[in-house]
């Protein structure tokens, strides 16, 4: 117990480092046991962060409507007003005008949900939900108005991509610079050279995007932690009773909140359309929204842990991407047996009996599984999320906090 | 010394009661001045109307000589007037520091908040009254009484130089009180004037320089802490009308009903809000509860009919231990209860009043077995429970919502006692209704002591309670602090016991022996 205390006296910048090398140190085991190599490789982190940009957008969206106290789970809709938006705008205007545009779809179908859930007390999740149902409809409609095809847009434009000098070979004013990481990928070093792959697929072809969001983690951090803005916000999802005694106009912090919200989510869709796909496609959004709230509650309403949800999300989607024969995520089942087994390990520390017999169970489930089978169906990737998410909450749900009046409505003056 | 709050012929009205009526108060710098009465004496308003929350209808305000016109909190704080409210306004999940600063922050340029500056200052606030809190704590890890503390300092740190405590003491333990009130002194010493509100009156002799009186929306006097008795405060508090005459005889026997043995039960934050509670209910007798609301009273029917877990001690009902049986089971095993909040606890609104009639009795016939209703049944008992009971309904297909709150309480009272109860819990049985419903019920309830019912009765109608029961107790922060015969007692004396002005010798383990309840010595 001490320890872990001391664990957490560790700052973060250093923390974060070193669960993410316990992470490929784990991985790289479980590979050199299955015989798999594309738990490592640099196309899965490339991919990993692909998918996992708009799922940390639409998340950090989630963050600032629900530490505002209103629950957004229509972020997927938002996600996909973003798409259409950020299409349109960049066909029309150029590729930067277009994540602008893109934000500000999202952003005014985070202006409707405030409008429902904040003036009209409009349950959230019923609100949420007409928007995710309303999102598609509308951006069929536009598509086949403008474009007349309801389904796809004409190719739009990117703002491109970014490698980093040195460490993946980017060029600086024309000079090629060495790519040290792609040299030690190839030397073959059991799990260093295992690391540097998967740096390196962050690193190189980065997204402008990505760059951003990655930004966004301290910005928002100070924004709402920091700033007399970000106070006030918190005290409208913690106890917006005593702000409104203080005289803050809570209805407005929430409004903003909701707004910005949007905002994000939509930035999240834009980058979909724009920077991944080329173009605008129905469906394209594929539930990151959904799964952006998935990693903001499994990162605890926090900024940096909503970027490790995405990011863990994002692996499994981005793994399941490449993995034709299922023999990748398969091998991941091994991953999940070792992690709940530790799970196991630390429910019997704290004697709490019940967490670990259902660990003991979960996870020799999956170990059995391993063991019986070659391949896993791609619909289990295609979940795996969510069974985290459900996962963290059994087993970690006395150490996630919402925001205390999350989904309660306010009225002012009572 | 001047006057630095002085109101006068205050006047405010909600829809069909006069919360306030003419009341004056005077205040003068740099002395704490309590505020007392019973509740719905108007105090709470009066305070509201001071802190801008609500506006009076009549009458003037001054502060400092100057007349004011609050039209919200703001108004008030910028006048230097500050309110710690009963219920805190705090978030559990920000720290102390962002607690306080919130609404009047120091900012840098950008928009960020200027901790250190915040904290300097919050210290400073700290220093010149004498309160020390870590600026950095979470609420949530905070003590009661602390929190307390940070709602002091947060009105503090606006510069508030008049603050309100509206009951400061209900929240806290006895040591707490003792916190509070050191730390009322040295505010006091700081130039601080204190307004509080407080019904328990050793507290209020002990700490204030002033004393105001209200009864029903009326000062009825006010004085200085000088050569008062706790018994004058509480007859001027409760006033001194006799009880209505009662004449039932006594139907008290031997039989144990209810037994209570050391019976505690903790809040959330696990305080003692009901501590070693003793008593005894025998058949046919009603045992009635006098107190304050909020000294334990509502937690102790809780304990007893299960929808709170006592912590030590054992419940017995007719000599079986049901301390750890399910509320369903105590219910089948005879106990009837008459909610405090009819609204909330004994109906269901919406719903018809057949459907009402079966609440709490749905497993047990007529109404139901084990896993079905018995509409016919129900029904049938419904129209049974309205013709006995008097229940003014055009058919029992009403909803409840419909039915005036008497009508509704007599409903309650008719499921209750039909179901032929060992034990009643009657919690404010006549609050809100009118004075017709108000004998009816009391006559059922006669009527079911006489077929040997055993009764426990709590009430704020201290006529209520004389005049029904055979014995009463005093409950004073959780504890039984007095056990008293009604034949012997009035509402003065009451008063006096509730709210701590007197005391009585209450150590030993039952105190319910036959002696003082038998019907030789209860018999009036």
């Amino acid at each position: 117990m001490a320890r872990l205390q001391k664990l957490h006296d560790v700052p973060a910048w250093i923390r974060w480092p070193v669960y993410a090398l316990l992470g490929i140190f784990l991985l790289t085991v479980v590979q050199s046991i299955t015989g798999t190599e594309r738990l490592t490789q640099v196309s899965t982190s490339r991919e990993m962060l692909r998918w996992a940009v708009p799922i940390f957008l639409a998340g950090l969206g989630g963050l600032f409507s629900e530490r505002a106290g209103v629950v957004n789970i229509g972020l997927e809709g938002m996600l996909i007003l973003g798409m259409w938006f950020g299409a349109w705008g960049s066909i029309e205007y150029g590729a930067w005008w277009g994540l602008v545009i893109g934000m500000a779809g999202g952003g005014l179908g985070g202006l409707l949900h405030a409008i429902a859930t904040v003036t009209f007390q409009v349950d959230h999740i019923i609100s949420g939900v007409a928007i995710n149902i309303l999102a598609p409809a509308i951006t069929r409609y536009l598509s086949d108005e403008i474009w007349a095809s309801p389904t796809t847009s004409p190719r739009t434009t990117s703002v491109g991509d970014w490698d980093v000098p040195f460490l993946a070979g980017g060029t600086i004013f024309g000079w090629e610079s060495p790519d040290v990481l792609l040299d030690i990928g190839k030397a073959e070093w059991w799990f260093v050279s295992d690391v540097a792959d998967l740096i390196r697929g962050l690193l190189r072809g980065t997204h402008w995007v990505a760059i951003i969001a990655i930004l966004l983690v301290p910005a928002t951090t100070w924004l709402v932690w920091r700033t007399r803005f970000g106070l006030r916000l918190r005290i409208a999802g913690e106890n917006p009773q005593a702000g409104e005694a203080q005289g803050i106009n809570i209805i407005r912090y929430k409004y903003v909140a909701v707004v910005i919200s949007g905002a994000l989510a939509g930035l999240g869709g834009a980058f979909i359309s724009t920077e991944l796909s080329g173009l605008f496609q129905g469906g394209n959004s594929a539930g990151r929204g959904f799964i952006g709230l998935a990693a903001l509650i499994f990162g605890n309403w926090r900024p940096g842990g909503v970027l490790a949800g995405a990011l863990l999300f994002g692996y499994v989607f981005g793994l399941d991407l490449k993995d034709l024969d299922g023999t990748a995520s398969h091998a991941l089942l091994l991953v999940n047996t070792v992690v709940l087994g530790a799970v196991l390990l630390w429910a019997v520390k704290r004697r709490r009996t019940t967490d670990a017999v259902l660990a003991g169970i979960l996870g020799s489930g999956a170990f059995i599984w391993w063991l019986s089978a070659d391949a896993v169906p791609s619909w289990w990737s295609n979940i795996l999320p969510y069974v985290l998410v459900l996962l963290v909450l059994v087993f970690f749900s006395q150490r996630l906090r919402a925001p205390a009046k999350l989904g309660e409505p306010y009225r002012k003056g009572s | 010394m001047s006057a630095v709050i002085e109101l006068t012929g205050i006047t405010k009205r909600f829809p069909g009661v006069i919360a306030n009526d003419n009341v004056n108060l005077v205040v003068e710098r740099g002395e704490i001045h309590a505020i007392c009465g019973e509740n719905g004496a108007g105090k709470s308003t009066l305070m509201k109307i001071l802190y801008g929350m609500q506006q009076a209808d009549e009458g003037t305000m001054k502060v400092d000589g100057e007349v004011v016109a609050f039209n919200s909190p703001t108004d008030a704080i910028d006048a230097g007037i500050g309110m710690v409210h009963q219920h805190f306004m705090l978030a559990d999940q920000l720290t102390v520091l962002e607690n306080v600063v919130l609404g009047a922050e120091p900012v840098r340029a950008g928009g960020a908040i200027n901790f250190k500056e915040a904290k300097a200052h919050l210290s400073a606030v700290g220093a010149d009254y004498g309160l020390t809190i870590d600026p950095d704590d979470m609420v949530e890890t905070l003590e009661v009484g602390e929190r307390q503390r940070v709602e002091i300092i947060k009105v503090l740190y606006r510069g508030a130089q008049i603050l309100i405590l509206d009951e400061p003491t209900a929240v806290l333990v006895p040591q707490e009180v003792e916190a509070l009130f050191e730390n009322m002194r040295e505010l006091k010493a700081g130039g601080a004037t204190i307004l509080f509100i407080d019904h328990k009156l050793d507290e209020v002799l002990e700490i204030s320089d002033s004393i105001t009186i209200l009864r029903q929306g009326k000062t009825v006097a006010s004085m200085k802490n000088d050569g008062v008795t706790a018994s004058d405060l509480a007859e001027l508090m409760v006033g001194s009308e006799l009880p209505s005459p009662e004449t039932a005889e006594s139907t008290v026997t031997d039989h144990v009903a209810l037994s209570l043995r050391d019976v505690t039960v903790v809040d959330d934050d696990d305080r003692s809000v009901v501590e070693n509670i003793n008593l005894t209910i025998h058949k046919g007798e009603i045992l009635g509860i006098a107190g304050v609301e909020g000294n334990g009273q509502a937690e102790l029917v809780d304990a007893i009919i299960g929808t709170a877990s006592v912590s030590k001690g054992v419940v017995e009902l007719l000599g079986t231990d049901i301390t750890s049986m399910s509320v369903r089971k105590r219910r089948e095993s005879g106990i009837a209860y008459v909610p405090e909040d009819r609204h909330r606890e004994g109906l269901m609104l919406e719903a018809p009043l057949w459907e009402n009639a079966a609440l709490g009795h749905q497993t047990q016939k007529p109404y139901g077995s084990r896993w079905f209703m018995n509409r016919a049944g129900t029904r049938a008992q419904t129209e049974l429970i309205r013709e006995q009971f008097d229940v003014r309904t055009p058919n029992v297909d009403v909803s409840a919502h419909a039915l005036s709150g008497g009508n509704q309480q007599k409903l309650i009272i008719g499921r209750e006692l039909t179901s032929a109860p060992s034990l009643l819990l009657a919690a404010h049985p006549t609050r809100g209704i009118d004075v017709g419903a108000q004998a009816a019920v009391w006559e059922q309830i006669r009527n079911a002591r006489k077929a040997g019912l055993a009764t426990l009765l709590i009430s704020a109608d201290l006529d209520e309670l004389i005049g029904l029961s055979d014995t009463i107790v005093v409950m004073l922060r959780g504890r039984m602090v007095a056990r008293l015969s009604p034949s012997e007692v009035t509402p003065r004396d009451l008063g006096a016991y509730m709210t701590g002005a007197a005391t009585q010798d209450t150590s030993s383990p039952d105190t319910s022996s036959p002696d003082t309840s038998s019907p030789d010595t209860a018999g009036r």
